[in-house]
């Protein structure tokens, strides 16, 4: 073979492997347009912010590509037509400095390119001057809570504050400024699809801006290591219309009423002594000797018995669809399906029916309300709770009987 | 400095220039000086920095094992979503010791072991400056690394991460002794790499052969004092760190108690300022080594030294200036973040240098793919895969949606897998023969090359789409409702990651087995089997005691190879032709020999005072007598230290030099 063909030869070969690996990535992007059912795939931005990342990044991602093709082409290249083929010792060159320069300022360049959207974008998601909806947001082991202050938000009163977890229910399209802190250790609160994530740090509260486009479910993990259940701390926001959302903060704000199903009533009972020193149910009140309600509400003093010092509101527990840090559903596999696939216009009236009794996954529960931490690891064994200081860390398993298990499962269920 | 010429009062040396070896044989003080140069005895009380060198990197490689065995038990149990073959408990332990371990007990201390074993050869020394200092370092390291993982047996490891990021790492959250260990074995073994690394500065500027300007020092040696001063300045600021740690733990303090008004983002800046540069601590001894290997299998000079030189150079400045780039995510503000996006932007430039000058050595070369030259060009490709992805994520927006996901997993795998590793790895390669006479089976090398990179790009390729779906770093289970559908899907990805682990584990185990079959059956190296350039392959393979019979004097930048060729003038222009050989050169050493050559003597002390530290910390942990104790013998031991003298008496050795209470000696 002459020394042209051979170059012919290996320019051609180098072509074709350039050519597959242009072909991948083209396929790679393709793809991850389509990537379905992802539900924290970060290139499919459903909210303001995330979008703005969204749309630096896949630039950025395909200059990358590209940069990548044209090393691994080179390589080859030269791995194919330099290779020992018995030719002459080589030229003893040092280097050619203008070559080096140039090669040295090329990538500044498309350095520069890449920083100043960087900067602009960094600013632009820092901005908070128009916003139109507070919530406190509370990371803790290992789970998350939410607090919505007294405001009007979106349009929307909130004349008493709320407390939830789990879920960050949003009105749509509206600028929602999240005030994130953290009860104990160090959390991270990430919702891929609506934004970037942040760190939530006991002492300090740290800023983040959330909007949602349109109705439906966005799914999230806590992504700052912060010790044994750190799997199994999720998060969801919920967008629901703003019509919608109103009809939500009435529920929320409404108190608790006394059951009415005997079950239920016995429930409320065994709720009152077995839990509510650490679960707040607004609206439940110490009774009477007689049975009925006296004036004095149960108030939860969860800072006497949890490093954290809080624990999960449970007076609307059936308008969230999961628990335990998001981790279970409370909805049945089908009624789950149904809601995460309801079409924006429909997700709303679909998510306010909260958990009803035919769609309500009540083998999780049980399993949680009979031993908490053998479903999920926490520090909440006697032995544990001498190192935590005394506290639990994570709910204890309260040893109830399968009678008390069932009459708190009732009393729940009516709690929405 | 170690080498000590004192005028003669002894009869020269017999036997044509070659030292000869005596041995001392009367008491030094209380114990009896160690003097043996064979047996276990001349290993565990050497000073010689080639014997350090492969004790650091033996012991380096038995914890690469351990490390691995952790990974690999962390990529079983994230094959299949929501498995139960480890506790959270086990797991978290097992991803902070896989990154401890990996970082700290094998990186660090295996281009360690490279540095000590060829700086002094590749700048004409016949030793490192301190000796005792070096053995010390040693002790330090290994002692500090066995006491770490003996938390496994003593109540748990580590369970906070290796980041250790507080408060989550205090003794409320962290209640076993885990981090306890991890605080006082990382101050052990950062002792190692501090004495190291002013060790290896002195030998470096004060000892290079005559003529070896700095702008004429091998690139290895250059990329090495580079990490020695990011070590200088970087070792400290982790110790403060561990120091407070260990108070708050330990004693009490309240350096991270948020309830006492700390900010616990004190802990991630002195970790990240420390931890950053870390990162080119990590890899620019490969950077070093891969320099070396191109040009010598593409048969010509590195491209552009001087770029190289100062590239390595700018990126040990700049390294400082990004550590908040680990923290885009903690609340910093956007002023912050966008400073450190730009400057964490500006380190792209010198790296990207490196990759331009590798690929411009092998152009117009006369490539040879030795296994070492494939793991060297494997570097070129895997690592700009990991610095691309790494300028993704400088782009901080970015970052915030890639920050603690499996992209960030998959990049830093690049770097210092595809970086660190196949440096090191190309290193055993090319070094091998060198230092065994032995030539490493190429055979086997190819099977070890590939299945690593097929290995590697399976277990790491897929992470960037794990992490890009949103799969967060240190879950010890994944929902299997959550996988998604389609090609995107966390359990299929997640499986072939497994599956690409145990390829990689079998990569690994490929090239123990050459170097089990190599110290069996492996043909005898030649001199210079690669046609190398640079001074180290000038003296015998393995080489001397005293490394250079004659210290060479140095003309130009690959020395070596310019006492090999030289440019004649032909008919059809100037032409390279070979004037001398290896073993022509190797004579000439020998028959010029140096009549008196002085090496530093073995000690014992250095090994003492080192063992003292890890009782001292047991202690710390378990019992405080314990700590006196330990106290007490590094207090003596570091006293008897200063009174010996760095080489024996003449009365010790065995016939006696000259005869005369001289104060002369002889090589070990």
């Amino acid at each position: 073979m002459s020394g042209v063909e051979q170059r012919v030869s290996t320019v051609r070969f180098v072509k074709q492997r350039s050519g597959i690996v242009l072909a991948i990535v083209a396929a790679a992007v393709m793809l991850g347009g389509c990537a379905r059912n992802a539900p924290q795939d970060t290139f499919q931005p459903a909210g303001e912010n995330a979008r703005r990342i969204n749309n630096l990044q896949l630039p950025v991602f395909i200059i990358a590509g590209v940069v990548f093709a044209i090393v691994l082409g080179m390589v080859l290249f030269i791995v194919v037509r330099y290779r020992d083929r018995g030719q002459e010792m080589p030229k003893q060159t040092h280097g050619k400095p203008a070559l080096e320069i140039v090669l040295t300022i090329i990538p500044a360049i498309i350095l520069i390119g890449v920083g100043i959207p960087t900067v602009s974008t960094v600013f632009s998601l820092a901005k908070t001057s128009d916003t139109q909806c507070v919530i406190n947001v509370t990371g803790q082991q290992w789970w998350w809570e939410y607090e919505y202050p007294v405001q009007t938000c979106g349009g929307v009163n909130i004349a008493e504050p709320i407390v939830t977890s789990g879920e960050l229910v949003l009105p749509t399209k509206v600028h929602v400024l999240l005030r994130i802190t953290s009860n104990d250790v160090i959390h991270s609160y990430w919702i891929p699809k609506l934004n970037g994530k942040r760190d939530a740090v006991p002492g300090r509260i740290h800023p983040l801006r959330m909007e949602a486009d349109q109705p439906g479910i966005y799914a999230g993990q806590c992504t700052e290591f912060c010790g044994l259940s750190h799997a199994r701390m999720r998060m969801d926001a919920v967008g629901l219309y703003i019509a919608d959302f109103a009809t939500w903060v009435a529920n929320q704000l409404q108190l608790a009423p006394k059951p009415t199903d005997a079950m239920a009533l016995s429930g409320e009972d065994t709720f009152r002594t077995q839990c509510s020193r650490c679960h707040q149910v607004n609206g439940l009140m110490e009774e009477n000797a007689d049975g009925t309600n006296s004036d004095k509400p149960v108030i939860s003093f969860p800072d006497l018995y949890v490093v954290a010092g809080n624990a999960p509101n449970l007076t609307n527990l059936m308008t969230r669809t999961t628990f335990a840090g998001a981790t279970w559903d409370l909805l049945n596999d089908q009624c789950r399906k149904a809601l995460h696939d309801a079409s924006p216009d429909k997700f709303g009236a679909l998510y306010l029916k909260g958990v009803t009794p035919d769609c309500f996954n009540e083998a999780d529960l049980r399993e949680w309300i009979r031993n908490a931490p053998a479903k999920k690891p926490m520090y909440s064994s006697e032995a544990q709770k001498a190192q935590n200081g005394g506290k639990y860390r994570g709910m204890p398993n309260l040893n109830l009987t399968d009678n008390q298990i069932d009459e708190i499962i009732a009393y729940l269920l009516e709690r929405k | 400095m170690a080498i000590i010429e004192r005028p003669s009062t002894v009869p020269a040396l017999a036997g044509g220039g070659a030292p000869q070896f005596v041995t001392p044989s009367s008491s030094y003080g209380v114990f009896r000086r160690p003097v043996s140069s064979t047996g276990w005895r001349s290993w565990l009380f050497t000073v010689d920095h080639k014997k350090l060198g492969l004790m650091y990197g033996g012991a380096a490689m038995f914890f690469f094992l351990v490390g691995g065995v952790e990974a690999l038990l962390i990529r079983t149990q994230l094959a299949a979503p929501d498995n139960t073959l480890l506790s959270a408990s086990l797991y978290n332990q097992l991803f902070t010791m896989h990154a401890t371990t990996m970082i700290f007990l094998f990186v660090m201390p295996v281009t360690t072991g490279f540095a000590n074993y060829l700086v002094p050869l590749q700048i004409g020394a016949r030793d490192v400056a301190f000796p005792r200092l070096n053995a010390f370092g040693f002790w330090c390291f290994l002692f500090g690394g066995i006491f770490l993982n003996t938390s496994w047996f003593l109540g748990g490891a580590a369970d906070g991460g290796w980041f250790m990021y507080q408060p989550n790492a205090n003794a409320l959250f962290s209640p076993s002794h885990g981090v306890d260990f991890w605080s006082l074995g990382l101050q052990i073994t950062g002792i190692a790499s501090l004495t190291g690394a002013l060790n290896l500065i002195v030998t470096i500027l004060n000892m290079r052969a005559p003529g070896m300007t700095l702008m004429k020092m091998p690139i290895f040696t250059w990329m090495v004092l580079v990490v020695q001063f990011l070590l200088v300045f970087a070792i400290p600021v982790i110790t403060v760190a561990l120091f407070l740690l260990m108070f708050q733990r330990v004693f009490g303090a309240q350096f991270f108690n948020v309830d006492a008004g700390a900010d616990p983002l004190l802990w991630q800046h002195l970790f990240w300022i420390f931890g950053h540069p870390e990162v080119y601590i990590l890899i620019l001894p490969s950077f070093g080594i891969v320099s070396e290997v191109l040009p010598v299998f593409s048969r010509k000079p590195l491209f552009g030294y001087k770029f190289v030189v100062f590239s390595g150079a700018a990126i040990g400045f700049i390294g400082w200036g990004v550590w908040a780039h680990h923290m885009f995510a903690s609340g910093l503000g956007p002023v912050s973040v966008a400073v450190f996006s730009v400057s964490t932007m500006l380190i792209a430039i010198p790296t990207g240098v490196k990759i331009v000058n590798w690929t411009l050595t092998m152009w117009g070369g006369k490539l040879r793919f030795t296994t070492a030259m494939l793991f060297a060009i494997g570097l070129i490709v895997e690592f700009t895969i990991g610095g691309l992805s790494g300028v993704t994520h400088s782009v901080s927006p970015s970052d915030t949606q890639q920050t603690d996901t499996y992209y960030i997993v998959a990049h830093f795998h690049y770097v210092l897998f595809g970086g660190a590793v196949f440096g090191i790895f190309a290193g055993f390669y090319y070094w091998w023969p060198k230092v065994f006479g032995k030539m490493l089976s190429e055979t086997l090398g190819k099977w070890n090359f590939w299945l690593m990179v097929i290995g590697m790009n399976l277990t790491f390729g897929p992470m960037h789409i794990l992490g890009l779906q949103g799969q967060p770093r240190r879950m010890v289970v994944y929902p299997e409702k959550l996988t998604g559908e389609g090609f995107f899907n966390l359990h299929f990805w997640n499986t072939v990651a497994s599956v690409g682990s145990y390829i990689l584990a079998t990569g690994i185990l490929m090239f123990l087995i050459n170097v089990l079959h190599t110290a069996r059956k492996g043909a005898k190296a030649p001199l210079d089997p690669w046609d190398a350039r640079s001074l180290e392959w000038l003296t015998a393979s393995p080489p001397k005691a005293h490394n250079f019979d004659v210290i060479p004097h140095v003309h130009a930048l690959d020395e070596y190879f310019h006492l090999k060729y030289e440019e004649v003038d032909t008919d059809a222009g100037p032409r390279l032709v070979k004037v001398k050989t290896a073993e022509e050169l190797l004579a000439e050493q020998e028959a010029n020999a140096d009549e008196h050559i002085h090496m530093p003597s073995p000690s014992y002390w250095p090994m003492i005072v080192a063992i003292a530290l890890p009782i001292i910390a047991y202690g710390i942990i378990f019992s405080k007598v314990l700590a006196v104790a330990g106290g007490a013998i590094l207090l003596l031991g570091m006293f008897a230290w200063s009174l010996e003298p760095s080489v024996a008496d003449d009365s010790d050795y065995d016939p006696p030099q000259g005869g005369a209470p001289s104060k002369e000696l002889a090589s070990v």
